[in-house]
């Protein structure tokens, strides 16, 4: 099945061989029962991803496994294993998300560098952890527990946050490099997070960019988010939430042209999770992302895979082929 | 594991969701906008297990959840809903188009306020807005009431 899709896909190495994703592979989308419908149908979808939590290994969702079947790469996206707990992680789901990715013959499987959970606690939502070498190691143990069970690479997701803990030691580039460094998994760069935090928390993000190891990107999330009037009595000027409810912003395309002016990602997703868009809105914002990201239109590409396909069967192995 | 960590952890954690006060060091403020964030999201996530009680708030239905649930700990978008429609129960705002939702949920699970809601053993009956509902064996009919 990969084979099939780097074919097809089969456009130039963007990484070492060897060393990283060997090819553009394209754009997909987080599959959501929602607009199951709209996704088996659209043109030129790549990959997929879903959310672990919702889905059962043992029966996966009927329009999950149709994808799969059809030959596109499915990616289980964990949110609530809470990685960066500094009591432990939960087995069961560490297991739960090594079942989803054998069920689904996933090519990798992702989750968030945040915690959700603690001491019996369950805030519902991805918290950020301090960046300090104490929640670097916490989060490296955590890591490292997960990887030993599963069969394919792990990919790590910085989140979006309001908000900083007190003591910080490191800059959020310096805290993601020394992680991955250590726990040599991939990053999942979501520049719709990098766009929120810049907005939130001040920097530079295209300084954020220019401090990660973008070698280590396995696929890159946009969205669209909304904002929210502050408390403005208590000095609060509002914030930007990545909510992936509204169009994928025109700064969030900016900063993705931005990461592709640095090196171009091997693939690139939009994630909705409300107010779904009719197929065809739909439909342009995965073209429009795709431009962006300078993957070739479907007719190029066709044309392309017709003289690379030789060379691309034999592309060395990367994360997301 | 690291249990300094863990500790700051949970008082983070207390702070957002269950009323606890700011910990040192953070910023109160951002606290605050994170807090009404997360319960503008349960609000969200609630409606999606209570049709009848969101849409029948209209738009006061995110406040009617940050009202109710502010220092509550999440307790899944099933149970929270159910708290909000027993706290505007008691304080007398439960709108009518929700009354059949709400005595359709009770008279399949009990619900003592603190642990999850669980399917009852015993038959049921509750009277709703022009229908009574009766669970047997786990079973609910809804009866409509021709004249009310």
């Amino acid at each position: 099945m990969a084979e099939g899709v780097a074919a097809a896909a089969g456009v130039a190495a963007v990484a070492e061989p060897g060393a990283g994703p060997a090819t553009r592979l394209g754009t997909g989308i987080g599959w959501r029962p929602e607009i199951a419908g709209i996704v088996a149908e659209l043109p030129g979808l790549r990959f997929c991803e879903v959310i672990a939590e919702a889905i059962d290994p043992a029966a996966p969702p009927r329009g999950v496994a149709e994808l799969r079947d059809r030959g596109v790469p499915v990616i289980p996206h964990g949110v609530r294993l809470s990685l960066g707990s500094a009591d432990g992680l939960d087995p069961e789901r560490v297991a739960h998300l090594a079942a989803c990715a054998d069920a689904l013959d996933a090519p990798l499987v992702s989750e968030h560098v945040s915690f959700t959970r603690v001491a019996g606690r369950d805030a519902g939502h991805l918290l950020p952890v301090p960046r300090t070498r104490e929640a670097l190691d916490v989060l490296v143990a955590n890591v490292a527990r997960v990887q030993a069970e599963l069969d394919v690479p792990l990919a790590l997701e910085p989140v979006a946050a309001l908000f900083d803990w007190p003591g910080d030691e490191f800059t959020e580039a310096e805290f993601l490099t020394r992680l991955l460094d250590r726990t040599e998994a991939w990053l999942l760069l979501d520049v719709a997070n990098v766009h929120a935090n810049a907005v939130n928390r001040g920097g530079d993000p295209c300084a954020v960019l220019d401090g990660l190891p973008l070698d280590r990107i396995a696929y890159v999330h946009v969205a669209g988010g909304s904002e929210h009037p502050g408390d403005t009595a208590a000095g609060d000027p509002g914030v930007y939430h990545d909510s992936h409810t509204d169009p994928v912003p025109p700064e969030v395309f900016a900063l993705l042209g931005e990461l592709c002016d640095r090196r171009l990602p091997p693939a690139v997703m939009l994630e909705r999770d409300g107010r779904y868009p009719p197929a065809a809105e739909l439909a342009a914002e995965l073209a429009a992302i795709s431009a962006a990201a300078r993957f070739a239109p479907p007719a190029a590409r066709a044309a392309a895979a017709g003289q690379v396909v030789p060379a691309a069967a034999g592309v060395a192995p990367g994360v997301l082929r | 594991m690291s249990a300094g960590l863990a500790a700051r952890q949970a008082a983070l954690v207390d702070a957002l969701v269950a009323g606890a006060p700011v910990p040192d060091g953070f910023d109160p403020v951002r606290l605050a906008t994170t807090r009404r964030a997360l319960l503008r999201k349960r609000a969200g996530e609630a409606a999606r297990h209570w049709p009848l009680l969101a849409a029948a708030l209209g738009p006061g239905w995110p406040t009617a959840v940050a009202e109710a649930l502010d220092g509550v700990p999440p307790g899944g978008s099933l149970r929270d809903g159910r708290d909000v429609a027993r706290w505007l129960r008691a304080a007398g705002r439960l709108p009518a188009g929700a009354v059949d939702e709400l005595a359709a949920r009770e008279v399949a699970t009990r619900y003592d306020g603190s642990g999850a809601p669980r399917a009852r053993r015993a038959p049921a009956v509750r009277r709703g807005r022009g229908s009574v509902f009766v669970q047997v064996g786990g079973r609910t009919l809804r009866l409509r009431l021709r004249n009310r």
